[in-house]
């Protein structure tokens, strides 16, 4: 899998924004990773571990929130988590579903200590 | 302690390459196919097939992406079109970034259809935008016909779905609509067609649906 690249990504993003805090040490970082983004959790926050491990960076956290992969069907409205998708809508067999969520892999903010 | 927002896509760099790449190709008019299977369900034999189909009357070149040697990218030479290959030494997907470097050693300006052959990997491309027109979905017969739910993320961004070596279905257990139908649960606008690359079943109509693509670009 590519969950090292994947947060080497993630620091530079972080990095830039520390930036603008000079002095400070990265204590967390909060991530939303869809069920369907292709990323395993775990292999993240290894992946993590294994980058953080000087100047600023070390020690940080990383805090998964998963995003469960939602349905929506166009026909009916009814939502649904894909456990249950199989080959349609579960109330009314309709195949035309929006997927809602669970395609995320996103950095929504990070602690600091000043 | 202090709380930074951030709300950002980790891909965003990616994405943002993709874009420059984008404007690349549309500035020198050229369709852009980012073919992606898992290894060996015929993305290299397609583009043999396609070259060969529309030599003549197109210019091709191809981006070829693997872990290591250059045996695509000879053949797809081979067959007359020109290109670049890609070797990741060991990452298991193209990025914007890899793409975005070899882009400088391609004639573009010449060429009017750009294949991008993916790493043969079925899920870690589904995160990266290299900035093609056209996301291409590619499996097999040979696969098994329960595929496109288990792997969302390529056929949600997909805009094509191809179901290769239809010519082996006599010998297998495969439902061909069941794919289908499972491609558009996930993906309503994702097109849908079956051939063989090998035997030419249904290539007619793939080289139609490049044809149309590219005359929509080309505007």
């Amino acid at each position: 899998m590519h969950e090292l690249s994947v947060c080497q990504s993630l620091l530079k993003i972080v990095d830039a924004e520390m930036d603008k805090h000079p002095g400070t040490r990265l204590l967390r970082v909060f991530v939303d990773v869809g069920r369907g983004s292709t990323i395993e959790p775990i292999l993240l926050k290894d992946a993590f571990e294994i980058i953080t491990t000087d100047g600023r960076h070390d020690g940080a956290e990383l805090v998964v929130r998963e995003i469960p992969l939602v349905g929506r069907c166009r026909s009916c409205g009814r939502r649904f988590t894909y456990e249950e998708i199989a080959l349609g809508c579960p109330d009314c067999g309709a195949v035309d579903i929006e997927i809602e969520s669970g395609l995320e892999l996103d950095i929504k903010e990070i602690e600091i200590d000043e | 302690m202090a709380k930074v927002d951030i709300g950002k896509k980790i891909q965003s760099e990616n994405d943002r390459v993709a874009e420059r790449n984008r404007r690349r190709f549309t500035e020198a008019g050229v369709l852009v196919l980012n073919l992606i299977s898992s290894p060996g369900s015929g993305k290299t034999t397609l583009l043999e097939a396609t070259i060969d189909r529309l030599s003549g009357k197109r210019t091709i070149l191809v981006i070829e992406g693997d872990v290591s040697t250059e045996r695509d990218i000879e053949r797809v030479r081979a067959r007359g079109a020109g290109g670049v290959q890609i070797n990741t030494g060991g990452g298991c997907h193209l990025s914007a970034k890899m793409v975005a470097g070899v882009l400088g050693d391609l004639d573009l300006e010449s060429a009017d259809i750009v294949f991008i052959e993916n790493v043969g990997n079925l899920i870690c491309p589904a995160t990266y935008d290299l900035g093609e027109d056209v996301r291409v979905g590619l499996l097999a017969t040979t696969e098994g016909d329960d595929k496109p739910m288990k792997y969302p993320a390529i056929f949600h961004e997909a805009q094509l779905a191809i179901v290769n070596k239809i010519d082996l279905l006599p010998y297998l257990e495969y439902d061909v609509e069941k794919v289908t139908t499972e491609v558009g649960v996930l993906n309503p606008s994702c097109e849908i067609l079956t051939l063989s690359a090998l035997k030419g079943e249904g290539m007619k109509d793939w080289i139609a649906w490049i044809e149309d693509r590219l005359s929509r670009k080309k505007g």
